[in-house]
């Protein structure tokens, strides 16, 4: 067997490893390599600081824990900077196994700035039906959720003053790791009730968000860890997004080094084949 | 013990367990995927049972007397007649109710939404008016808007439809333009693959960071105990002798 054979049959624990040290070395030991900022995170960011004190945020936080890696830090990221512009956070998720992690990472972030629950933010949880939510808030909002989450009316709560449905929302954000998502708030939100829309999600389903993002049916797309990372630059407040961010250069280093010695195994064996068949 | 740390210790206990199939399947990878399994269902049930059936049926109708509302609930419970054999016939209209309005609401909206706003999208101007002095034609690849974009995009999408036009044969000239469609679709695929390797390994980052976190003497050392634990089991499992197999009666 010759040595590009023996590579190329080599135990899938091996490389399992070579990711995984090259992933944990630079958590241990970050180098802090330059976070450049893209447009589509800037749409987000320069949207929110354009905002006046005590506009209506919506953030809708439409994944589960499975997909906290990637999303939580932009949640994070954005109630920092929707706190510290003292909007009027209104938070919601279409996705059921979402919901307590939702509740927690919105009370941890309003304590952290010095929020008030049913003043500066509220918290409404979950309401069943997937998109028809989106249709229902936009004509009643009360109607989709009478209470909050933790079961006080959502009617006469100071942070909803004047907030009757989605129309008299400023901006809402979808944060989204599959469907319902930034397209059901798109199709079923803005194009119908007229709001501005931002998006966040997974890397998965970034590539199909942006056909939205360049026709402008939505202003800023924050995708995936990268996106975090970006976003909590831009807010001046690193945290877990960031500090991935070597490991996440690191790891992408380490397979596209693998694709390409693979290629070189792969026609140094084929090369080889075929000088045999022509000395055969 | 504070439930933070015990969460600590249930959070790393799972992830090594799941890791652990990296190595080869084993019982503590099978528990973790079955509490998984089990927790997110149970989870999802009792979250829905509480919001839809006391906080949107129950309290509105019994305390706030809100009647109107038995109306959708005899629909829901129309769909639970496909249990009853005789009676099945009724969920039907339960369905042909959910199929009409949800139809209904989607199909305009997915055709203004997707259809409609992308071919709008695609068919922009290729040369753009500056001023009142004539056109221009910008050429930064960087700016989506651009109109070299515009043109590569014109040409990408045209090229893909024809590949995926089978009524003629793709030979002559429309083999040069098939082939184009082919290029850009497998730029398309390299873009979703790339992406798609950034989301996994970000959940691996996500999940190292908190082993990290979690080896920390606040916690008592989860990781590096439980560490030790499953690699002791997969060791004591991997020396053990394979069951022999049972004896073929036929």
């Amino acid at each position: 067997m010759t040595f590009s054979e023996r590579m190329l049959k080599i135990d899938r624990r091996i490389i399992f490893a070579v990711i995984g040290v090259c992933t944990l070395l630079p958590l241990l030991y970050p180098v802090g390599l330059p976070i450049k900022i893209s447009p589509e995170v800037r749409g987000v960011y320069d949207y929110m600081e354009a905002l006046p004190e005590r506009s209506v945020f919506l953030l809708s936080i439409d994944f589960d824990p499975a997909s906290k890696p990637e999303l939580h830090p932009q949640a994070i990221a954005l109630l920092r900077h929707a706190f510290r512009k003292n909007f009027r956070v209104v938070a919601m998720t279409l996705w059921v196994s979402g919901t307590g992690m939702a509740d927690q990472l919105l009370t941890q972030v309003a304590q952290e700035m010095g929020k008030e629950k049913g003043k500066d933010y509220v918290f409404l949880g979950w309401s069943p039906g997937g998109t028809a939510v989106i249709i229902n808030m936009g004509q009643d909002l009360y109607q989709s959720f009478p209470s909050d989450y933790s079961g006080n009316p959502t009617k006469g709560q100071p942070v909803l003053d004047g907030v009757q449905s989605l129309k008299d929302v400023n901006y809402a954000i979808s944060l989204a790791a599959g469907n319902p998502g930034v397209e059901a708030w798109y199709v079923f939100g803005k194009d119908k009730y007229k709001f501005e829309l931002g998006g966040g999600c997974t890397g998965v389903i970034a590539p199909g968000l942006y056909p939205l993002l360049r026709s402008g049916q939505i202003n800023g797309l924050i995708g995936g860890l990268r996106g975090a990372a970006e976003y909590e630059s831009l807010i001046g407040k690193k945290g877990r997004a960031v500090a991935g961010m070597d490991a996440q250069s690191a790891t992408h280093m380490a397979i596209i080094m693998l694709v390409i010695i693979c290629n070189l195994f792969y026609f140094s064996q084929r090369r080889a084949s075929k000088q045999q068949h022509q000395i055969g | 013990m504070d439930a933070t740390v015990i969460g600590a210790w249930v959070a790393t206990g799972l992830t090594l367990f799941i890791f652990s199939f990296l190595y080869k399947d084993n019982p503590l990878f099978k528990l973790a995927e079955h509490l998984y399994v089990g927790v997110s269902v149970g989870y999802t049930i009792v979250k829905a049972y509480d919001t839809v059936i006391v906080h949107l049926i129950v309290k509105p109708i019994f305390e706030q007397g809100e009647i109107a509302l038995f109306v959708p609930v005899a629909i829901g419970m129309l769909m639970l007649t496909r249990y009853v054999p005789k009676a099945a016939w009724l969920s039907r209209y339960a369905f042909a109710f959910i199929v009409g309005v949800g139809s209904g609401l989607a199909i305009p909206r997915t055709i203004s939404s997707f259809i409609l706003k992308q071919i709008e999208d695609t068919v922009r101007p290729l040369l753009s008016i500056a001023g009142g002095d004539g056109v221009i034609f910008s050429m930064n690849l960087l700016n989506p808007a651009s109109n070299l974009n515009a043109i590569i995009i014109l040409i990408g999408v045209s090229s893909v439809l024809f590949y995926f036009f089978f009524s003629i044969e793709h030979s002559g000239p429309g083999k040069v333009v098939a082939r184009t469609g082919v290029l850009f679709l497998m730029i398309a695929f390299g873009a979703a693959f790339g992406y798609t390797v950034m989301a996994r390994m970000s959940l691996l980052i996500g999940r190292l960071t908190d082993l990290i976190e979690f080896s920390d003497t606040s916690y008592g050392r989860p990781t590096l105990w439980l560490l030790i634990l499953t690699v002791g089991v997969l060791v004591v499992l991997s020396r053990r002798k394979p069951q022999s197999e049972p004896p073929d009666l036929h």
